[in-house]
């Protein structure tokens, strides 16, 4: 094992991350923060950036989905509406690869910061069992195990590849039922790029063995009309041309075996593709000049190309003329790399996936509940301090305590729920994560806090709302009385973030108006009726758009009424002390949640 | 549950005034060794009620010789700061209740989570 450090140091890489909608900008806050990045580009669902920060503190990044490194980002494709699909082929196919040193260069980078990632994952592992750890709780520990045997398939390089890719799809199989259910849609994005991807390799076979029957290598027979014909044999012979003698003799023997295998492979196994093919690509043998690489490509397209494209075909278009450009070979089953390509009317954007599972799936948690790139912005949001106590009054499996206390480890944390099944699992996930020290945990009430006034630093919170949820408690109606709690409990200048669905982030900020305008008459308080029903013009967009919702979801206004002037009669003391600081939209996957933030002022 | 969360802990039954601090009556207490963090103990101790934790570490056995006021620098005394931690992070409750000073109401301690709901007819 190698235990120099894996500093990279002054060398400058550009990645990219994915982030759920609403995260974005709390992603181009962290990079900025935590890897002193630069030249940093915020865009729908993405942020670019550039940063010498070493490979494992970028993979830590918390508020991003995935992590690539960035091979182009440009502007967008554009082709009029009359071009034949062989001129748009070949537009497309000159746009995106450009230079191939380019790709050569990226896929140097790619593979060394693998392997800097590789070796620190096992220089972790290995400090940990040395310094005696408690990381032998006997229960649940299948995550973390079937972790440590991927990371040795990674590390025993000298492995046949055959014997890695029985071991590599088992891992896969079993991690991929852990895969929560909000990546429904990249499965489903996934196993379209499968199938295209499965025609390109075909294809391929299909030329590479005829290219040894024949043994006959013809050049320049590249016309561009050969991409959607049978002629694409030549566009292989010539990818074997530009290579050096060595490396394309090679790869001529090695192929028809490896593509016989996987036709076969595709033919038995395909109930078992989707799940074998989720993750991206798996570290495999170090890629060395004379091996030709193996990828795959991901594509996904919108705007007006997805008018002249599928996605099928465009990957197909992408795949062959990066194996021509480069005499790399198409991969479905387990490619060296994927490239990602995301092609819009805004940019065109494509990436090599640095990282096989998302940076969302937390190593450190064993049962999720809230999505943990949503908590840990939560927790961001609190302005904790070292010192700080931090509530949360309905702590669920405990998901905001443990991201909250992974960043802020001088800060004491107390999660409370009233159901004890919750709370045993939010203990599993403490002491999984090690942080029993200082996230403590009750059984209580949020109606009822079993704290003192004004002894809070922060109380962060989400509130259970949704199908998962039931309705056991009825969210809307005791939300007047939870926030005053939470409010109470708080010190001045203490923060309040929650996590609301649109309609009690509307009941909320309804509860929250009405103490503006309590001193004044009746007149003035007329047009908050006008609000409840949704006719008031003057309202923001967003809360109209919230209103929506609510009206949609909510079957009797009237009933919805009384509810409101039942909240009323029994409401504390109005909220006055809350000063609101932010809303923000974040996307949960099926709706979208409202994050709302409040510091608590001397009334 | 350790002394650091009893030291947070107050009797909201309806019509108690001051339930604070809850009495404890252990009937199993562990002592597990945890991570001496000088700085996360130097900031919570002006958060806490001193006499409050003095009097429940005296009670389960377990004060050494803290005294009853805090020490003024306390920041500095790393030896000081080593036996707050214990006390306030090491020390742990699992089993047993805790008594509301002026009602009289036992909350149970179960596997170390103290249960503090109330009653419907107590809030």
């Amino acid at each position: 094992m190698i235990m120099t450090d894996p500093r990279s140091d002054g060398v400058l890489v550009r990645y990219y991350c994915t982030a759920g909608n609403g995260m974005e900008h709390f992603l181009t806050g962290e990079v900025k923060r935590k890897l002193a990045a630069e030249d940093v580009c915020q865009m729908t669902g993405k942020v670019l950036f550039s940063s010498s920060a070493r490979i494992d503190r970028v993979s830590e990044l918390k508020a991003a989905e995935r992590l690539f490194l960035l091979l182009k980002h440009d502007s967008p494709v554009q082709l009029s509406a009359h071009t034949n699909p062989a001129k748009a082929a070949s537009v497309l196919q000159s746009r995106l690869f450009g230079d191939r040193s380019q790709w050569t260069n990226a896929v140097v980078t790619w593979s060394r910061l693998q392997g800097e990632l590789a070796n620190r994952r096992t220089t972790v592992n290995t400090s940990g069992t040395a310094l005696g750890m408690k990381r032998t709780m006997k229960e649940g520990r299948g995550s973390e195990e079937q972790r440590e045997e991927e990371e040795k398939c990674n590390v025993e390089i000298g492995k046949s590849t055959a014997e890695q890719r029985v071991e590599g799809s088992g891992t896969r199989r079993l991690r991929s039922g852990e895969e929560n259910g909000a990546q429904t849609l990249e499965k489903k994005r996934k196993r379209e790029m499968v199938q295209s991807g499965e025609k390109i390799s075909r294809e391929t076979c299909g030329v590479e063995r005829r290219m040894v029957m024949d043994g006959n290598v013809k050049k320049g027979i590249t016309s561009e009309t050969d991409l959607h014909g049978k002629g694409s044999a030549g566009v292989h012979t010539t990818a074997g041309i530009d290579h050096n003698v060595e490396s394309s003799s090679r790869r001529i023997d090695d192929m028809p075996e490896d593509c016989a295998v996987e036709n076969v492979e595709h033919v038995k196994t395909t109930g078992e593709e989707e799940k074998t093919l989720l993750q991206p690509s798996r570290i495999t043998p170090k890629i060395t000049p004379s091996v030709p690489v193996s990828f795959r490509i991901s594509c996904k397209c919108t705007g007006s190309l997805s008018r002249h494209f599928s996605t099928q075909e465009l990957s197909k278009v992408i795949g062959v003329g990066l194996s021509r450009l480069l005499g790399w070979k198409a991969d479905l089953k387990n490619p060296q790399l994927e490239v990602n390509v995301y092609l819009s009317d805004d940019h065109c954007l494509l990436g090599i996936p640095l990282t096989r599972l998302p940076l969302a799936n937390r190593s450190y948690m064993k049962t999720t509940g809230l999505r943990s790139t949503i908590a840990w912005a939560m927790a961001s949001l609190a302005q904790i301090q070292p010192g700080s106590c931090v509530v949360d009054p309905m702590c669920g499996v405990g998901t905001i305590l443990v991201e909250a206390a992974q960043e802020h480890k001088a800060a004491c944390f107390l999660g409370m729920d009233n159901d004890d099944r919750q709370l045993q699992r939010a203990n599993e996930n403490i002491e999984f994560a090690e942080l029993g020290n200082r996230i403590h945990l009750l059984n209580a009430s949020s109606m009822a806090l079993p704290l003192a006034s004004a002894t809070v630093d922060a109380v962060v919170c989400d509130l259970p709302f949704g199908r998962k949820f039931g309705t056991k408690t009825n969210m809307a109606t005791n939300l007047p009385v939870i926030v005053t709690e939470m409010e109470r409990v708080l010190r001045v200048g203490g923060t309040l973030v929650l996590l609301l669905s649109p309609q009690l982030s509307f009941l909320l900020k309804k509860l929250l108006a009405q103490k503006d305008t309590e001193p004044m008459s009746n007149q003035e308080t007329q047009p908050q009726t006008g609000l409840l029903d949704g006719r008031s013009p003057s309202l923001p967009s967003r809360k109209l758009q919230t209103f929506q919702i609510h009206q949609g979801l909510k079957p009797s206004p009237t009933k919805e009424t009384d509810t409101h002037s039942g909240v009323q009669q029994h409401l504390p003391p109005p909220l006055s002390s809350l000063k609101h600081q932010a809303t923000l939209r974040v996307s949960l996957g099926a709706i979208d949640g409202l994050i709302h933030k409040y510091v608590k002022i001397d009334a | 549950m350790k002394l650091l969360t009893h030291n947070m802990l107050t009797s909201h039954v309806k019509g108690v005034t001051k339930g604070f601090p809850l009495l404890i009556k252990a009937t199993e207490v562990k002592v597990n060794e945890v991570e001496f963090n000088s700085q996360f103990v130097s900031r919570m101790i002006p958060k806490l009620e001193w006499g409050a934790l003095v009097q429940a570490a005296e009670e389960l056995g377990h004060r050494q010789d803290l005294p009853g006021e805090l020490v003024p620098n306390y920041e500095t005394n790393e030896d000081f700061l080593k036996k707050v931690h214990r006390v306030l992070l090491e020390v742990e409750v699992v089993e047993g209740c805790l008594q509301c000073p002026e009602s009289g109401r036992e909350f149970p301690i179960s596997r170390g989570i103290p249960n503090m709901l109330l009653n419907e007819d107590e809030v």
